[in-house]
Order: C-alpha cells, then structure tokens, then sequence
C-alpha cells in the first residue's frame, strides 16, 4: 500500500499542472478515494473543483479521467478555496465580526444586521458607531475602522441612524473637561460652516443604570453588508442567555473564540476612559474571550443563536448586553 | 418561599459596589456547583475582601479578583 501512495505522488508530481489548468480544478493532492461516502484504501489523485459538473456538460479537455498513469483519481467538491481574510480588513459585502467604526473612533466589531421598519441596519455598540454619546445621527461609519486604515473616502458604509445614551457615573477630570469644551467647540464651529443642523453637545451626567452599549447605523446601498458572522455563518434565531450557555463570538481583534456564562444578573462598572465610568446592571459575564476592538461582537450559543453583544472586558472576564434589552432599546428585531 | 437568589442580590448590591475595588456583583456559582453571589474586585483587596459577608440570606457570597473591566 505504500508503494502505491507513493506511485500516486509521483503521477501527481507529474500531472498536477495539466488538472489544474482543466476547468473548476482549484487543488490536487494525493489521498485516499471515497466511494459511496466512505474512504477507501485506494490510493488516488484528488482533485478539488469549485462545483461537480456531468462531463457532457465540459469539453473534453476539461474531464478528469478516472485513471492516469495507473492511478485512480477522485473529484470532491470544495467551492473556491480564499486565503483566510482577517477580519480587520475590508469586506464588501461586510459580515459581522469585522472592523467598523464611526470617523473619529479607533475601530470596533460589526456585531450583525437587525431589522427595523422593514429596513437592515448595522448594529454596534454606542461607542464604536457613536463615539460614546459624541457622535450626531448622520456621522459617517467606516468599514475597516480607522485604526484598520479605513477613510472617508474609500471606505464609507454606513451613517449612524441611533443610538442608546450611556450615563456615565463619574464626571471627566477638570482637565479633561476643558479639553472636551475645546473639541466640542471645533465641532460644532465645524458644523456650522458645513451647514448641519446637529450640534455637538457633553452628555449630562448623571447616575442611571444602563442595560446596553448599543447603536445602529443605516448601510449606504443593502449590497454593501451581508447578514451572517465571519467565521460562523448565518445567525439561526436568538435566544436568551443562561448560567453555563457555551458561547462564541467573531471579534475584529481575537478572531472565533468560544467561552461560558459564568455570572448571569451582573452589575458591574465599566471604564470608558480616564474617569469616565458607566454602570450597567443585568449582564451576562462569561470568561476572557475577548480583547480591546472585539466590541460589539455578537455573541451566540452553540447552536448560532444570538443571545448578546459583547462590550466590556477585563484580564479575564467579558461583559454581554443581553440581546433582548438591545432589541428593546433600539426598537429593532432579527 | 425563602427569596431567590435575585432578590438577595438586588437587596444588598447597592452595598456591595460601594465597597473599595468592587467592580461587579453578579449571580454564579461556587466551587461546588451551587448558586452564589459573585462579588469581583479590580485587584486584590484584603480589607475589601475581609468586610465581605460570607453568606447573604442563606446565599453563599464570593470573591473574586477580575482586573478592572474596560469597554472594549
């Protein structure tokens, strides 16, 4: 048996340029042949092709024959095989778990699409579509984000729609504050030269427990996005989470990664930036699954059902909005 | 009906957070399986830890050293 696998990888050697160039072959290696959906101990050339054909629909130059040089071969079908893309690139039609971000943001993650008056938006947190209360409704969103190299010009997919205001429990430094007074100043003098009608403002601050980080964003044309997960697919319904649901999520920074809901009606206080901190109440707490520009990561179950958007983390835990508060504060549904 | 472990922890939470280093407080479990209140702190924090409850209505209370949480 040996010797016959090596007899494949030398006809192999020989004949792999000639499959190659035959139409829908996109690899060939040498492999056991299955037949009736089992493997064999039949030493074969495979070749892999983006679709089956009948042979009387290719020319004949195009078949792969049964045998060459004595060796059997075997057609599977694997669709195009693509270099992996990292999710921090860009994507048109762009899925969730890839860079986003509002223009004056670092980046975050496309968390997914949800459905509103009949329409598809974009869903991410607050503070990667609305730079955490700064942002006005219109502002451009770009996919990759700008720390991904994403720019106004060529990378344009969204304008932010609306978003659920975070109330920040302490106030910002003087210093700070100074400096913000100075920003919003420049924005709003910029706003007034290009004629909008928004006008920025610093959030008032106050001491109400938020549910979710959580904005949307309207997609410029519908073809632009696509309603599955990289690296997971289609979204198969949601669900509501649970003490000891296995979960994952597709993030810009950590990629697929998978976890467990270890804590379920948390409280916790989470930091936005020097002395800026938020308290959010009835989070889902699962392990460290997750880095800095994984939000607004959707989070799903085993079975890809939705269940949260990831938001906040530390050395070893995520923090999760529950998916059904979300819905609920947006108005929007899947 | 003794009171669930929601309303334990909705009770005393306020309580809790005020205490230096604590971060969350969330429902769990321990060690052994059985449900908790999960108290998390940003670091370690002997008197924080010290001035916790052991149990709470009958809850078992834990503590635990998370880091401090960040948006992300």
């Amino acid at each position: 048996m040996a010797e016959s696998l090596e007899a494949t990888r030398s006809a192999l050697r020989e004949e792999s340029r000639g499959l190659l160039a035959r139409r829908n072959v996109v690899a060939t290696g040498a492999g056991y042949k299955v037949t009736s959906g089992k493997r064999t101990r039949t030493p074969c050339i495979v070749c892999s092709v983006t679709r089956k054909m009948p042979a009387s629909e290719l020319s004949a130059a195009d078949v792969v024959p049964a045998t060459i040089r004595g060796v059997a071969t075997d057609v599977i079908e694997t669709g195009p095989i693509r270099a992996f893309q990292p999710p921090t690139g860009r994507f048109r039609p762009a899925p969730g778990g890839v860079s986003i971000g509002h223009r004056d943001i670092t980046a975050g993650t496309l968390g997914c699409l949800v459905r509103k008056g009949g329409e598809s938006f974009i869903l991410s947190n607050n503070h990667v579509l609305a730079n955490s209360n700064a942002a006005a409704i219109g502002d451009p969103i770009l996919q990759p984000g700008p720390h991904d190299g994403g720019t106004l010009a060529n990378d344009h997919i969204a304008n932010l729609e609306a978003f659920v205001p975070i109330s920040f429990v302490a106030p910002e430094p003087p210093s700070e504050c100074g400096f913000a007074q100075a920003v919003i100043a420049l924005l709003n003098a910029g706003c007034r030269v290009i004629g909008s009608g928004t006008r920025y403002r610093i959030v008032s601050i106050q001491q109400t427990p938020n549910l979710v980080d959580a904005a949307i964003a309207r997609p410029l044309a519908a073809a632009s996005v696509i309603d599955e997960i990289h690296g997971i697919g289609a979204i198969q319904g949601t669900v509501q989470g649970a003490l000891g649901m296995r979960v994952q999520k597709s993030g810009r920074t950590t990629g697929l990664t998978t976890g467990e809901i270890l804590q379920v009606d948390v409280t916790v206080n989470v930091q936005y930036g020097p002395g800026q901190v938020a308290q959010f109440t009835d989070q889902l707490l699962a392990g460290a699954m997750s880095q800095g520009g994984d939000s607004d990561s959707a989070v799903l179950d085993e079975q890809k059902r939705l269940t949260g958007l990831l938001f906040a983390g530390s050395d070893s835990t995520t923090i999760i909005n529950r998916i059904e508060h979300v819905f609920g504060a947006l108005g929007v549904t899947r | 009906m003794p009171p669930s472990i929601q309303e334990v922890k909705a009770r005393h939470e306020a309580r809790l957070m005020e205490k230096p280093g604590v971060v969350a407080v969330g429902v769990g479990r321990d060690a052994d399986g059985r449900q908790a209140i999960i108290v998390s702190l940003d670091r370690e924090r002997p008197d924080t830890r010290a001035a916790m409850p052991e149990v709470l209505e009958g809850y078992a209370v834990r503590v635990q050293v998370i880091g401090p949480v960040r948006a992300q």
